[in-house]
Formats: C-alpha cells, sequence, structure tokens
C-alpha cells in the first residue's frame, strides 16, 4: 500500500478474498488511498479503465485469487485491445502451495499472459517496491496497456518485513518505448504533405493516448486537411470543427470514407488500420500514400504498408512536422486543396447523416434511437462524458454525440465488450464528481453489469443510464437482417426482460420509462434535473432501426448500404 | 516461404520463454526449431553492452534460437513483436537487429 501511495495512486478497484487478505487489512489500517468496493470483479476492472481512459491516468485494481482473477480477465482484455494504462493486482495462494492445485488457485500469469503488455509474479517481498515501480512505468509509456502483479499470500504477510525505499525510477535495460522521431523521417512526412492534392488525416486512440489534441490542431491550423476519426480517436480533434468529416469505417459517415478512399496522402496518426476501418485492405484507398505516426513498430506497415513511418510519442511528431512544415511555407499553399473540399462538401450533402431526425416530435412515428442520442447531446451541451456498450445504440452514439474534446467519449472499441458502460460511468464520475456521466447503453448490455447499480448507490454515483432499449441484440438482429436472410436466430428475448424501472429503484434509485416520441424530450429533460440522482431512463425504440452508413462486405472503403436497400 | 533463423537474447527471467512461444502461437506463427542457451561468454556482445551502457552477468542472459518458415512480411512483423516484449533485449534475423526498440541495418546477434 505505502509502494502504492509513493506511486501517486489515489483510487483503486477491487473485491477481496483470501489470498488478498493482508493486503485488505493494509487498505483497513491507512487513509490516504481510496478503496472502491465493487460487485464483480469486471466491474473493477471495467471502472478503472473508465477512470484512466477519462483522466489518462492508470487504472489500479485488486483482487483474489482463482475465481477474483478469472473474472478480470475480460476487463484486462477490454484495456489492452484499446491501450489502456492499467495496473492489476491479483492475490496468489501461498508460495509453497503454487503448483499443487491448491484451493482458489490459477495461473493467473499464464491466464492472462495473451491480453497483458506484461506481467510480474513477486517472489520475495523485498521486491514489491521495485516491482510496482515498473509495472506503473511498463502500462504507462510507450503504447500503454495492462500489466499484472501476482503476488502469493505469504509475500504480504504482516511479519515479512523488510527495509522499505520507493524507488525513483524504473529502469529496465531491455525496454525502451520511442519519444523523440528521427528528423529524417519528419521531414520525408512533410515532402509528402507539400505535394498532396488530396490529404486526409486520420487519427485513432493513439493519438488521445499522447494528448496530442493541440499539437493535431495546431499542425492543421497549416495543413487545413479534412480530418476523420477512428471510434477510438472521437474528440481528438473537435466536432464541429469544419473540417470534421465524422468517424470513419464500418459505420463511418459517407464523406468520411469517400474522402479516405478517393484520398491521394493519408496521415494516420495512433491508428492502426483495423478491419473495422479499411474493410478489405486490398481494395483499401488505392491512391494514397501513407504517413504513418505511431509509437509502436509492430502497428506500421502491418496491415496497410505506410510510405513514410514516423515513431515516436506523436504528440512529439505532429510538433515537430509543423516546426519543419513552418519552415517551408512558401512551398505550400492550402488552395491547392480547395477543388478537394469541393468534393467532400458534395459528398457530405448527397449522403450525409441527417442530424434533424429529432426535431420531429410527433408521435406520427415511434422513437429512434439517434433522436435520443441528439436530444442528450443537446440537454448535456455536448460536455457530457458519455460512456457506452456494445451495439447500436454504441454506434449511434458515436455518430450523433458530438465530441469537442479528447477523453469525454469512452467505450470498448477494440474488443467491443458488453457489460463496459456502466463500471466505466462509475470510474468516470469518481475521478470527476462534478462532470454530467452519461452511459448510453443497450438493454442487453446492461444486463452483462446491472449488479455495479449496487455500487452506485454506495458510493453516491448519480450516473445517467439512457438504455436505448430495442427489445433485441440489435446489432447481432441487423447482421441476421442483412446477411442471413432476416432469421432471428436468438436475438430476441421473447417478453422476458425485466422491468427496468423497478429494478432500478430496488437498488434506490429513480427510473424513468419512455414510450412516446413526444414524451422523449420532456422525459429526458426530467432525468438530468435530477443532479443528486442515478436516473435508469428506460426508453423503447423503434426495433426495426438499423445503423447506416454500413460497409458492404469484403468490399473497399466506397462500398456502403445507405439503408436497407440502397448501395453506394 | 523459407526457413529462416531467427536470434534473441532476453533476460533470464521466469516467464520470459512462455512469453515468446505463446507471442508465435497466439499470432499464429510456425516454429520450426527452437533452441535455448543460458548464454556463458559475454564478449560476443560487447557491442550490445556498450549500446545499452550495461553489463551482462553470469545467468542473467538466454540465447534463443528459432527457425520458421514465414515470407519476407511476416518476418518483419515477427520481429516487431518479439522486440515489443518487455524483456527481449533484441532480436535479429540475417540482415537485421532490433535493439531495445531500435532498428539496425547490422546482424549483432
Ligand atoms: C460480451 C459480449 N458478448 C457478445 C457480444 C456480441 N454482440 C455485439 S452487439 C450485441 C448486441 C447488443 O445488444 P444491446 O446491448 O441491446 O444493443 P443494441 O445493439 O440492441 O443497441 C452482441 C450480442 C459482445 N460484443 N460482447
Ligand atoms: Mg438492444
Amino acid at each position: 500500500m505505502q509502494a502504492l501511495h509513493d506511486e501517486g495512486v489515489e483510487l483503486i478497484f477491487g473485491y477481496p478474498g483470501g489470498a488478498a487478505l493482508h493486503i485488505y487489512d493494509a487498505i483497513f489500517r491507512q487513509d490516504k488511498i481510496d478503496h472502491i468496493l465493487v460487485r464483480h470483479e469486471q466491474g473493477a476492472t471495467h471502472a478503472a479503465d473508465g477512470y484512466s481512459r477519462a483522466t489518462g491516468k492508470p487504472g489500479v485494481v485488486l483482487v483474489t485469487s482463482g475465481p477474483g482473477a478469472t473474472n478480470a480477465i475480460t476487463g484486462i482484455a477490454t484495456a489492452f485491445m484499446d491501450s489502456i494504462p492499467m495496473v492489476v493486482i491479483s492475490g496468489q495462494v501461498a508460495s509453497h502451495l503454487i503448483g499443487t492445485d491448491a484451493f482458489q488457485e490459477t495461473d493467473m500469469i499464464g491466464v492472462s499472459r495473451p491480453v497483458v503488455k506484461h506481467s510480474y509474479t513477486v517472489f520475495n517481498a523485498e521486491e514489491i517496491p521495485k516491482i510496482i515501480k515498473e509495472a506503473f512505468y511498463v502500462a504507462t509509456s510507450g503504447r500503454p496497456g495492462p500489466v499484472v502483479i501476482d503476488i502469493p499470500k505469504d509475500m504480504t504477510a504482516p511479519d515479512n518485513l523488510f527495509d522499505y525505499s520507493y524507488p525513483e525510477e524504473a529502469i529496465i535495460r531491455s525496454y525502451n518505448p520511442p519519444i523523440q522521431p528521427e528528423q529524417d523521417q519528419i521531414d520525408r512526412a512533410v515532402e509528402a504533405i507539400l505535394i498532396a492534392k488530396k490529404p486526409v488525416i486520420y487519427a485513432g486512440g493513439g493519438a488521445i493516448a499522447s494528448n496530442a489534441e493541440k499539437e493535431l490542431f495546431e499542425l492543421n491550423k497549416i495543413i487545413d486537411a479534412p480530418v476523420t476519426n477512428t471510434l477510438m480517436g472521437l474528440g481528438i480533434y473537435p466536432a464541429s470543427h469544419h473540417r470534421f468529416l465524422g468517424m470513419l469505417g464500418m459505420h463511418g459517415t459517407y464523406q468520411a470514407n469517400m474522402a479516405m478512399h478517393n484520398a491521394d496522402l493519408i496521415i494516420a496518426i495512433g491508428a492502426r488500420f483495423d478491419d473495422r476501418i479499411t474493410n478489405k485492405p486490398s481494395k483499401f484507398a488505392p491512391n494514397a500514400k501513407v504517413v504513418h505516426l505511431d509509437v509502436d513498430h509492430s502497428s506500421v506497415s502491418k496491415i496497410i504498408e505506410a510510405n513514410v513511418a514516423v515513431f515516436g510519442q506523436v504528440k512529439n511528431s505532429l510538433k515537430l512536422i509543423k516546426d519543419t512544415l513552418e519552415k517551408k511555407l512558401d512551398s505550400y499553399n492550402s488552395a491547392t486543396i480547395q477543388p478537394w473540399h469541393e468534393q467532400i462538401k458534395e459528398w457530405k450533402s448527397q449522403h450525409g447523416l441527417n442530424y434533424d431526425l429529432y426535431k420531429d416530435q410527433s408521435d406520427s412515428h415511434p422513437i429512434l434511437p439517434q433522436a435520443v442520442v441528439q436530444h442528450v447531446h443537446e440537454i448535456t451541451n455536448g460536455e457530457a462524458y458519455v460512456t457506452s456498450d456494445v451495439g447500436q445504440h454504441q454506434m449511434f452514439a458515436a455518430q450523433y454525440y458530438h465530441f469537442d474534446k479528447p477523453r469525454r467519449w469512452i467505450n470498448s472499441g477494440g474488443l467491443g465488450t458488453m457489460g463496459f458502460g456502466l463500471p466505466a460511468a462509475m470510474g468516470v464520475k469518481l475521478a470527476f464528481p462534478k462532470d454530467e456521466v452519461v452511459c448510453i447503453t443497450g438493454e442487453g448490455s446492461i444486463q452483462m453489469c446491472i449488479q455495479e447499480l449496487s455500487t452506485c448507490l454506495q458510493y453516491n454515483l448519480p450516473i445517467k443510464i439512457i438504455n436505448i432499449n430495442n427489445e433485441a441484440l440489435g446489432m447481432v438482429k441487423q447482421w441476421q437482417d442483412m446477411n442471413y436472410g432476416g432469421r432471428h436466430s436468438e436475438s430476441t428475448y421473447q417478453n422476458s426482460l425485466p422491468d427496468f424501472i423497478k429494478l432500478a429503484e430496488s437498488y434506490g434509485h429513480e427510473g424513468i420509462k419512455i414510450e412516446k416520441n413526444s414524451e422523449l424530450k420532456d422525459g429526458l429533460k426530467k432525468a438530468f434535473a435530477m443532479k443528486d440522482k442515478l436516473v435508469f431512463v428506460d426508453i423503447y425504440v423503434d426495433p426495426s432501426e438499423h445503423v447506416y452508413p454500413m460497409q458492404v462486405a469484403n468490399g473497399s472503403l466506397e462500398n456502403m448500404w445507405l439503408s436497407k436497400d440502397k448501395q453506394t | 516461404m523459407i526457413k529462416r533463423k531467427l536470434i534473441l537474447i532476453m533476460e533470464n527471467k521466469p516467464g520470459a520463454l512462455v512469453r515468446v512461444v505463446g507471442l508465435f502461437h497466439q499470432r499464429g506463427y510456425n516454429i520450426e526449431t527452437l533452441h535455448v542457451d543460458s548464454v556463458k561468454d559475454f564478449s560476443v556482445y560487447k557491442d550490445i553492452e556498450k549500446k545499452l551502457e550495461t553489463k551482462f552477468e553470469d545467468n542473467q542472459i538466454s540465447r534463443l534460437t528459432i527457425e520458421t518458415m514465414v515470407s519476407d512480411d511476416l518476418m518483419r512483423q515477427i520481429l516487431r513483436q518479439l522486440n515489443k516484449l518487455i524483456d527481449v533485449i533484441a532480436v535479429s534475423n540475417e540482415e537485421t537487429t532490433y535493439l531495445k526498440g531500435v532498428l539496425l541495418d547490422e546482424n549483432l546477434l
């Protein structure tokens, strides 16, 4: 505990059990670090993850051995896929029992290995300070990620005393993440920018991890290129800026996908050309040169070959590109990309998203999920922290809630973990108690970590839960509609949904049910007016609604479904 | 696809070997042969010691030789993935070496 305090940790999410009891006793006997008792270890990892995404600081989790550790795996994998810094301390059976199939023994290091950045086992109690120092350094530096520390019970026994001192810095001779890019890489990137006629900036979660919003904004003041963000990158460039194209990829906007496909230069910033972005890689952006800025060597030229690779903290790389570009300003004329902007404007007007859906408040049609998100955006002035789960509601939130700042949009992009939204919102609310925190979820996802409503009561976390209830595993159903002849195999619940209002009330919270379009706006306003309450807003939306645009399988980025019966 | 040889030196720490082997499995790369030694003669690694400003000591370092059947592109990706493992000090194929995250155009191993 002393080492965690010396590392600057203020908050731990956890759940006790036999192998962690010595540590829990130490928690009881100190008052510097707060511990949040969740209701399931998955909730602890997602809460720590949400805390980390919103603050940029590493999330810390404490669980016991065996089932405590395995319950944490989904949350560790979620953080791993999205490169979120996290330190997970798992209790382990006492050293002399390891390997004997002792009660609650699991090989946590082995089970977690494919989903951690690194892991440690404590063999000597004296090593604890050094290991904790290293674990935080590894978790937060380079391409961040989760680190597991497995601690056998005897290592934390109160009689296992040693001379304590906390190391000032971690030095790991076999680990050296790139920080500053090389100037010749920068020069080549600048050359590519100078001759581009159809540039696009494509920024992802790595740009947020590097806190590069200012550097990106400043650089694009010069280039004046259109900007698109991945699902993970939303907020790194202001959504209200006139050069913002919206999200790209599977459910990206028409103009973002068209711009990428037709670009002659793609400036990729902390993004990894994931398969939800590229569609079929061999058909991806046929005429584009790629300049790729990343901290991770293995992300560059993995899927799409980069013509110029810039390795380093992308924040530093962007700054250097700007400085270098400024010296060559006389050979850059942003007017040469004017026809490109015209083209993009045309695409936008042809098939851009319809942001006026929420204006019709009549009961001539059922509630549209898109309209729900837009109302929430309006009521919260676009300034809320929005966590989400996985499914159609997540895509509607990403498309229709416009994020002007990074770290406000908090969702599981890489692993796509249903159940993430509510515990993540707890982590955010604990970090920013005065700010509005909204969880936009679906009736399927919310049930995967619903037990955390109890945690919200214990710690008084007045989150607003917006349950976009389409009475189905909507995203699954959408795929079944489009690719499986409308056969809805196991994607509906046959009238078995709980009464969410009673459920919320039984956990000591408020519940509001909204079924009619004409009641939507007022109902939401009422929910947000209850400042000190967790409000569960259960909104029945049109169950037949699909998310569009949607990439046509195995096509190029320009092949999109625009509605149920219309393709590009 | 041809058979290629990779050489790694890494910290002799518990779990380090499993991470290397696990990475091959996880990413779908095949291992044809695998050989592990604990390094006794450090004189061959003087360059690396100098570059890392460190001194290797007995029982600290293991040397792995792995043969695998892969294409050129995949070879580069394997090198980069191995280089990312925290306990790996250096990894090289015939032409290049990743040393602590830095790519060098020579075979240091
Ligand atoms: C833990 C987990 N299991 C299964 C899936 C696959 N999956 C993706 S979306 C989805 C449906 C989600 O339903 P709901 O939360 O109601 O959202 P909707 O799509 O209806 O808005 C499912 C089952 C997943 N992403 N995560
Ligand atoms: Mg649903």
